[in-house]
């Protein structure tokens, strides 16, 4: 997903409780419009409904995981959420979500 | 050798399996069908099942013990460990985000809001890796 959405002219925001500098180093070398947020106590991953609770390998809260594709008025247009660890969304499906948002 | 074929055929499709799904974990159509794994393990059980039952020999044990027990541990973590539970989200689509401010990697506040009129934006949330 790094370098399919990296030219389209959109900006990715990826949230974990992470401290993420070996993530953005990554991204750097990629030259993705990636930036990596640290929500360390979830404060927003709670504000947005995406905690599984007691999910991580030591029963603590971390986020399920989600996409969510907003257009340039903040609208959320697309999303989706994870029911397994195991699954993550198609590329190709954001990056056509991302192409069908009105310019 | 030539009569433990189905005992070696089972072997190499539970690790083949495995390996399988870990070298391709990248592509979407393996990772998002880890159902594929499970079947995998499922007819390795069965072919070193019906070897063990024609003939009583180790090799042939050694291949059904693989198999089920892989069988086991992956059908216990794809429908029980693995699974998310519903969430109620506090959006909807064709409702605006919730606003928020966050650190970057280097500390820099980012606020959703700054994106506003300039770009589309994607949100991923992931689990990190603690």
């Amino acid at each position: 997903m790094l370098t399919e959405l990296g030219d389209a002219g959109v900006q990715i925001l990826a949230i974990s409780p992470d401290p993420n500098e070996r993530s953005q180093e990554l991204a750097a070398r990629l030259k993705a419009r990636y930036r990596f947020l640290t929500d360390r106590d979830l404060a927003v991953t709670r504000r947005y409904g995406l905690v599984h609770a007691a999910g991580g390998h030591k029963s603590q809260d971390v986020p399920r995981p989600s996409t969510i594709v907003l257009d340039r008025r903040g609208i959320v247009r697309w999303l989706s959420l994870a029911d397994s660890i195991q699954l993550r969304p198609d590329p190709d499906a954001v990056a056509r979500a991302v192409r069908e948002l009105a310019p | 050798m030539i009569r433990y074929w189905p005992a070696l055929l089972s072997v190499l499709l539970t690790l083949g399996a495995v390996a399988g799904y870990y070298a391709f974990l990248r592509v979407p159509a393996v990772r998002n069908h880890p159902e594929l794994y499970l079947v995998a393990f499922a007819l390795a059980t069965v072919i070193a099942g019906v070897a063990s039952w024609r003939a009583a020999r180790w090799p042939n044990f050694v291949a059904l013990g693989l198999s089920a027990v892989l069988l086991i541990l992956g059908g216990y973590f794809n429908f029980v460990l693995a699974r998310v539970p519903a969430t109620a989200t506090t959006f909807k689509v064709g409702e605006p985000a919730p606003d928020f401010t966050l650190p970057d990697a280097t500390g820099a506040p980012v606020s959703l809001a700054s994106f506003r009129d300039k770009t589309p934006v994607v949100l991923v949330f992931y689990r990190g890796y603690w």
